[in-house]
């Protein structure tokens, strides 16, 4: 069974109002073959804040989110994440951010353990078989852990891939249909990884078809529709109506 | 911690990382293995019994059928990142892209040895060779061999890993690249096995030297451009 208290970051990020928008995106886009996977989304998300991505298949939800973990570039317009610019400074960039992708990045011929200890190499957590031992227990794979992944079922690799999210120091975190794959008690695990982000500072972004049981951790719902943003609903998001010059910019939904 | 001391850190975890899969799944090496052992029966076959013939084009055949294999190889070791989306995993670490390339490139240096130094062995056998008479001067022509063949391949493989025409897109772009490796390398083989009369040795070293280094330092930076959308 996972640990009650689930250990997400070494550091504490500060008062959220204290830092600036976790995210700002100014009429972003991208085209695939010619089509506007993203047609123009302009979105402002305050520091510390969890927000949740709807709308229908093809809407642009994991577009956004692979565009803002910078796996792929933008067709047009800009984006910051915690102030940094997505292009020119994707490197830092990188470092504040983590992204759960619908594939989990895991390499099959690996235990879980040995896949935890590259991606701590990678990001240069300290005390890496520390921590990679505490976020196997955290996310319950301690029995399974030095099992290849290869045996392992789609919510078992979803576990492992949320584990590498645990050994980085991101602030913003971004989740494409977390829960997808996962059994009540992984769903509940997400649950409980969000409250534990949202207690030391960290901004969360999931995009999620079913978001029942992430609700109470949720400041706002953004909606996208086609490509843009049809709804925002809760604190701390700001959208604007694409095109629009920023001078004359008028917060169209938030309270 | 210095930022070469890290980037070596880097470089030595992915390394490690595909030779402990390439271990468990034998993806690479043993395919390689087998297809150069073919290759050199092959054209042992093609070029007759007349043991002075086989043993003339021995150079020639050692580094094709290596160059062959290590076509194979490091597209083997590359297709390990196409596990479930590995690869766009590995794009997203905070991590210079030039480790990156140096821990594949790695890798693929570590099995095209291993197997510079069977088929080494298996074209002193199969050819009537006598590889235990220049055994040093092989190694290194072996040693520089392979480095540029696993700079090229590192290179090409990631260029390719995500094509659909990727098994025929691979040995097309990458072959060209390797005519002077071939030639080098052959030529210091040669020079080698005939106790280097004419002292020509130590230039096709320096020859193949000078390509590794062309070669890992145009691939350290541009492989980063690879792993972009």
């Amino acid at each position: 069974m996972p640990q009650t208290t689930i250990y997400v970051s070494p550091r504490s990020l500060g008062a959220p109002d204290q830092r600036p928008p976790a995210v700002v995106t100014v009429d972003l886009a991208r085209l695939f073959a010619g089509n506007a996977a993203l047609a123009g989304v302009s979105l402002t998300v305050e520091a510390g804040r969890a927000v949740a991505l709807l709308g229908p298949n093809g809407a642009g939800k994991t577009t956004l989110l692979r565009l803002l973990a910078t796996a792929i570039r933008s067709s047009f317009g800009t984006a910051r994440i915690d102030g940094l610019d997505l292009d020119r400074d994707a490197a830092l960039v990188r470092a504040r951010v983590a992204y759960l992708s619908h594939d989990t990045g895991l390499y099959d011929d690996l235990t879980a353990r040995e896949n935890l200890d590259f991606a701590a190499t990678m990001l240069g957590t300290p005390d890496r078989r520390v921590r990679v031992a505490r976020a196997l227990a955290d996310m319950g794979l301690s029995d399974r852990a030095d099992d290849r992944v290869r045996g392992f079922s789609a919510g078992m690799r979803k576990r492992v891939a949320l584990g590498r999210i645990l050994l980085g120091q991101a602030s913003l975190v971004l989740l494409d249909e977390p829960t997808a794959a996962l059994d009540d008690e992984g769903v509940g695990l997400v649950a409980q990884l969000m409250a534990a982000w949202r207690d030391v500072g960290v901004t969360v972004l999931v995009a999620s078809h079913s978001t029942d049981r992430l609700e109470p951790h949720l400041d706002a719902r953004v909606t996208l529709d086609r490509g843009l943003v049809s709804d925002v609903d809760g604190m701390g998001v700001i959208s604007t109506p694409v095109g629009v010059p920023a001078e004359r910019r008028v917060v169209v939904a938030t309270r | 911690m210095s930022t070469l001391r890290r980037e070596a850190t880097l470089a030595l975890a992915i390394a490690r990382k595909d030779a402990r899969a390439e271990l468990r799944g034998r993806h690479a090496a043993v395919g390689a293995l087998f297809f150069s052992a073919v290759v050199l029966l092959l054209f042992g076959f093609a070029l007759g019994p007349d043991a002075a013939r086989l043993a003339a084009a021995a150079p020639g055949l050692l580094w094709l059928a290596l160059i062959f294999a290590g076509t194979l190889a490091v597209s083997r070791l590359h297709l390990l990142e196409t596990d479930d989306g590995a690869l766009d995993q590995l794009a997203l670490y905070p991590v210079p892209r030039r480790a990156i390339y140096a821990g594949k490139a790695l890798g693929g240096f570590a099995i095209m040895l291993v197997l510079g130094l069977v088929v080494l062995g298996a074209v002193g056998i199969l050819f009537a060779v006598d590889v235990g008479g220049a055994l040093l001067p092989l190694l290194a022509t072996v040693v520089l061999g392979t480095i540029g063949i696993a700079a090229v391949g590192t290179f090409y493989a990631g260029l390719t890993v995500r094509l659909r025409a990727r098994e025929v897109m691979l040995p097309l772009l990458m072959l060209p690249v390797l005519a002077p490796l071939l030639l080098a390398a052959v030529k210091a083989t040669s020079a080698a096995l005939g106790g280097d009369p004419f002292g020509e040795l130590g230039a096709w070293l320096q020859l193949l030297a000078a390509f590794d280094v062309i070669m890992v330092a145009a691939g350290a930076a541009t492989y980063g451009y690879l792993l972009e959308d």
